[in-house]
């Protein structure tokens, strides 16, 4: 579904990952793990077309979409739940999943909205409130429901649980479950290693733009000192 | 009955003040430029519409000449001088943007003359009572169109698609961009009704003075600015507010403050007043 080829990203003279190689099968959930500034941010920017691509490729759905303007590749079915969440702050709840859904055919929208207000049931009661003003657990759903508009193959969120109660988290990990089941490809970043671990297939762990342990979520939840050896005092 | 003719006055003043500034603080919210250059348009849009009404007798015809022209010349000023300096700090565009104003001024007086121009037959001249005040049919058509241009506008960047994804590009372009709005577009189209805008400012202010001079934008381009700065940079309810607002203060201060102040003074009397108790502007947020 995705794969980078010694991906090297960075901002003008400054490379953030220096060559990372993945591959993420279709309906898999891939875990990147990884220190502060560790590059995985600037990893999941640079997919979403935002962050400069310095060298290497990604393909995606078997086509190259290295060159690919940031705003096609939504189209072509790649979404994002971004750090710091970034919603359209002064918009109601309602008007950030309608622009989550503007790649979409308008018929789709009212369609993708009812799935997302059943996956997150919150955001309905509080759909006409300024998104500015919800609370962060509220902003983080509607982030991924905002990206769930776009109907993605492959979606992407970025530090999932950060500044999260763990009840919140729950239900973030439980929309990321049954989204798996629907067969979305998922690209998870994540601070709390044994979360990502509990629902990832592969992971990924970045260390100072380079992968220092790639290999089966399986693997890793087997011998907990595994990664944490690999993560340091970060895990 | 002077307080509410001089609020009459006062607001269709404060409409073409509107007209102008919608457009400035669009391309602000988008941009973060000072599009000074606007008031030009502004200028243009006056001499079309006097040129269009002498020519064929219909004004009408003169607002849908002028209108779009200047939208697209809004455009085309969108991508020859302000899109190449993007990257750069805003001062360099802001320059740019003085120079072009400049310019233009000029070119305005060595295409259409320095004395100006007037209507042969000046439309819509005759008084109209409202509620046992006279106005002038054409003050009444400011108000009027300023609230069916606006109250468009509104509806548009409220209600439509299009306009969420403008407001959306105004919050946070790159992910905007991420989901599928063409920012390039966006942008065209806030240049473009800004711009027919202040073309429609122009063919009124133009139809009130009966004339149209080289440098007719020049007291309305700073005081846009004023407004702008009022309703909180880039704001368009807090611009409309501001806009009316000063209208009516100038209209009830050459009354009362006119013997020591300036008309055009008391537009920066009241900018520096907001601003040292709300730094950020009426509307703006701190
Ligand atoms: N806009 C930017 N300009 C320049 N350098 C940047 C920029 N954003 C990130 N960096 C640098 O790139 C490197 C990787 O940062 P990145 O944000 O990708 O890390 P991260 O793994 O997401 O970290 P965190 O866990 O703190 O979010 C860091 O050294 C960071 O300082
Ligand atoms: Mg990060």
């Amino acid at each position: 579904m995705l794969k980078l080829e010694n991906l090297k990203c960075g901002y003008g003279a400054f490379t953030a990952v220096h060559g990372l190689s993945l591959e993420i099968p279709q309906g898999e959930i891939f875990a990147l793990v990884g220190a502060n500034g560790a590059g995985k941010t600037s990893t999941i920017m640079t997919i979403a077309g935002q962050v400069e691509l310095q060298g290497g490729s990604i393909s995606f759905d078997g086509r190259d979409i290295s060159n690919l303007p940031a705003r096609e590749r939504v189209t072509a079915g790649i979404a994002l739940a971004p750090e710091g969440r970034r919603l359209f702050a002064d918009m109601s709840v309602e008007e950030n999943l309608t622009m989550g859904g503007y790649s979409r055919p308008r018929a789709a929208e009212a369609e993708m909205r009812e799935m997302v207000l059943a996956t997150f049931p919150r955001l309905k009661e509080r759909i006409h409130q300024r998104s500015g003003s919800l609370s962060g657990g509220e902003q983080q759903m509607l982030a991924i429901g905002r990206a769930l508009m776009a109907d993605p193959k492959l979606l992407m969120i970025d530090e999932v649980s950060l500044g999260l109660m763990p009840k919140i988290v729950d239900v973030c990990y439980d929309a990321i479950q049954q989204l798996k089941k629907r067969g979305i490809t998922i690209l998870l970043v994540e601070q709390n290693t044994q979360r990502a671990l509990a629902v990832a297939d592969q992971v990924c762990v970045l260390e100072s733009g380079r992968s220092v342990w790639m290999g089966s979520a399986a693997d890793a939840r087997e011998d907990p000192k595994l990664i944490e050896a690999y993560l340091g005092l970060a895990g | 009955m002077l307080a509410f003719e001089l609020l009459l006055q006062g607001l269709v003043q404060g409409s073409i003040y509107a007209l102008i500034a919608v457009g400035l603080t669009l391309v602000y919210g988008l941009l973060r430029i000072l599009h000074v250059a606007h008031a030009g348009l502004f200028t243009l849009g006056g001499y079309i519409g006097v040129l269009v009404t002498n020519a064929t007798g219909s004004l009408a015809l003169a607002l849908l000449i002028a209108m779009p022209a200047m939208g697209l010349f809004g455009i085309a000023i969108y991508r020859t001088c302000y899109q190449p300096l993007l990257g750069r700090p805003p001062y360099v565009a802001l320059i740019a943007s003085i120079g072009l104003f400049i310019m233009m001024e000029e070119l305005f007086r060595l295409i259409f003359g320095p004395y100006g121009l007037s209507y042969v037959a000046p439309p819509l001249q005759d008084p109209v009572g409202i509620l046992g005040v006279n106005l002038k049919q054409a003050e009444l058509a400011a108000m009027v169109g300023a609230v069916v241009l606006i109250g468009g506008l509104a509806f548009l960047a409220g209600r439509t698609r299009i306009g969420t994804a403008s407001r959306a590009t105004v919050t946070d372009p790159k992910m905007a961009e991420a989901f599928g709005v063409n920012i390039a577009r966006i942008r065209d189209i806030n240049f473009f009704v800004g711009s027919a805008l202040a073309a429609s400012a122009g063919v009124i202010v133009a139809l009130l003075n009966n004339l149209v001079e080289p440098t007719m934008g020049s007291v309305p381009s700073y005081k846009a600015l004023a407004i702008i700065v009022l309703g909180g940079l880039g704001d368009l309810r807090g611009t409309l507010i501001a806009a009316l607002a000063l209208g009516v203060i100038e209209s009830f201060g050459t009354i009362y403050l006119g013997s020591f102040l300036d008309r055009d003074a008391i537009a920066f009397a009241f900018l520096i007043a907001v601003l040292m108790i709300r730094p950020q502007g009426l509307f703006g947020k701190a």
